[in-house]
């Protein structure tokens, strides 16, 4: 059983705008890929996640998508604008193909998930600002 | 540490609630759209047809132990509740549920065909998208969350999230609490900047208590 899983640095997603960025997950979605994103998305972000994926959503091959993402976002304007101050970004977040996600167990810090292969691969794949997505991705 | 120029946040709390007053006051009072939102089988279609059944006579929708019964938005107008404050007038705006995934096999094992469950989650999908355009149409939102199953997932989260980013006042209903294993302590836990009115929506417990949150928070 092989998982590949992107890991995407906010740098490289920050420039991005919000339809760009879930274009950008859901390519990697629909390859069997898990992306692992280092700053989530924000609620409006996930809803056109969410919008997207359905409007993606097949009969075939793909059924969709799991997302957790570790924390919450300040829930009122007071720590809307603390948070923007201290630079305080929303949690890692985990988006991948629901045929592959297994389990998950998630609490506000805690998040445990199991995921079964998809296609043959095995790669971990980074990306960083400094590097585009093919020369930042190492084979293992 | 304190931090003075937060303090104009207080102010800014103090000139909402003064012009939510003036507005109670003197404004032009409109019937309330109340939209229903939540995961898939929480029972949303469940408390808009006992809500409905009781003050307006009729029915809004099928409900059934399929997932995305309802698969189109369901509306309906001018439902007025006798309260302990007097009336409360709104319009009621039931959602299909919101979902990550739609597996048209999940209907296939309710002895549905295949061709029928593809055209179902089709619909499903389409039904998903239209609630989640429906968010900049409603004035108030009840979350509906099943009390008997986890409340920390995604979906809720997401859903919770963009009403509060949009600023759209919001109660979070507790349903199934005639079940035995319902908790609505853990949905409190899980959201404690919302007020939650636990209920049931099958039998119709404390749903006066649900009209007189609506009528305080949501009007």
């Amino acid at each position: 059983m092989e998982v590949q899983l992107d890991f995407v640095s906010s740098e490289s997603l920050s420039p991005m705008g919000s339809m760009e960025k879930v274009a950008f997950i859901l390519a990697r979605i629909k390859k069997d890929i898990i992306v692992v994103l280092e700053e989530g998305l924000n609620p409006n972000e996930e809803a056109e996640l969410i919008e997207s994926t359905m409007r993606e959503i097949n009969t075939k091959d793909f059924h969709g998508i799991e997302f957790y993402r570790l924390d919450n976002p300040p829930n009122n304007l007071r720590s809307k604008i603390a948070s923007y101050i201290a630079g305080k970004r929303f949690g890692l977040t985990i988006v991948g193909p629901t045929r592959m996600v297994r389990a998950i167990k998630k609490e506000p810090d805690y998040l445990s998930m199991l995921a079964k292969g998809g296609r043959k691969k095995r790669r971990i794949n980074v990306q960083s600002a400094k590097k585009s997505t093919k020369k930042g991705r190492k084979k293992s | 540490m304190y931090i003075p120029f937060l303090n104009i946040f207080s102010m800014l709390d103090n000139l909402k609630n003064f012009y939510k007053t003036l507005l109670k006051i003197f404004g032009n009072k409109k019937d309330i759209q109340l939209g229903f939102y939540g995961a898939v089988n929480a029972g949303k279609t469940t408390l808009a047809n006992k809500i409905s059944l009781d003050w307006l006579g009729e029915e809004v929708g099928v409900v059934s132990e399929i997932p995305h019964e309802t698969r189109q938005v369901q509306k309906v107008e001018n439902i007025v509740v006798k309260t302990n404050n007097g009336e409360l007038k709104m319009n009621v705006v039931d959602m299909p549920g919101i979902a990550t995934q739609v597996d048209y096999k999940q209907f296939t094992e309710f002895g549905i065909g295949e061709k029928g469950a593809k055209e179902r989650a089709k619909e499903a999908t389409k039904g998903v998208i239209e609630a989640i355009k429906w968010l900049d149409n409603v004035d108030a939102v009840l979350v509906v969350l099943d009390s008997t199953e986890d409340p920390y997932t995604q979906v809720n989260v997401t859903i919770i999230g963009n009403l509060e980013a949009r600023g759209i006042p919001t109660i979070i209903v507790a349903n199934k609490i005639d079940l035995p294993e319902s908790s609505n302590t853990k949905i409190e836990n899980a959201f404690p900047q919302h007020i939650v009115v636990p209920i049931s929506a099958a039998t119709g417990e404390n749903l006066e208590q649900l009209y007189n949150a609506i009528q305080e928070h949501l009007t």
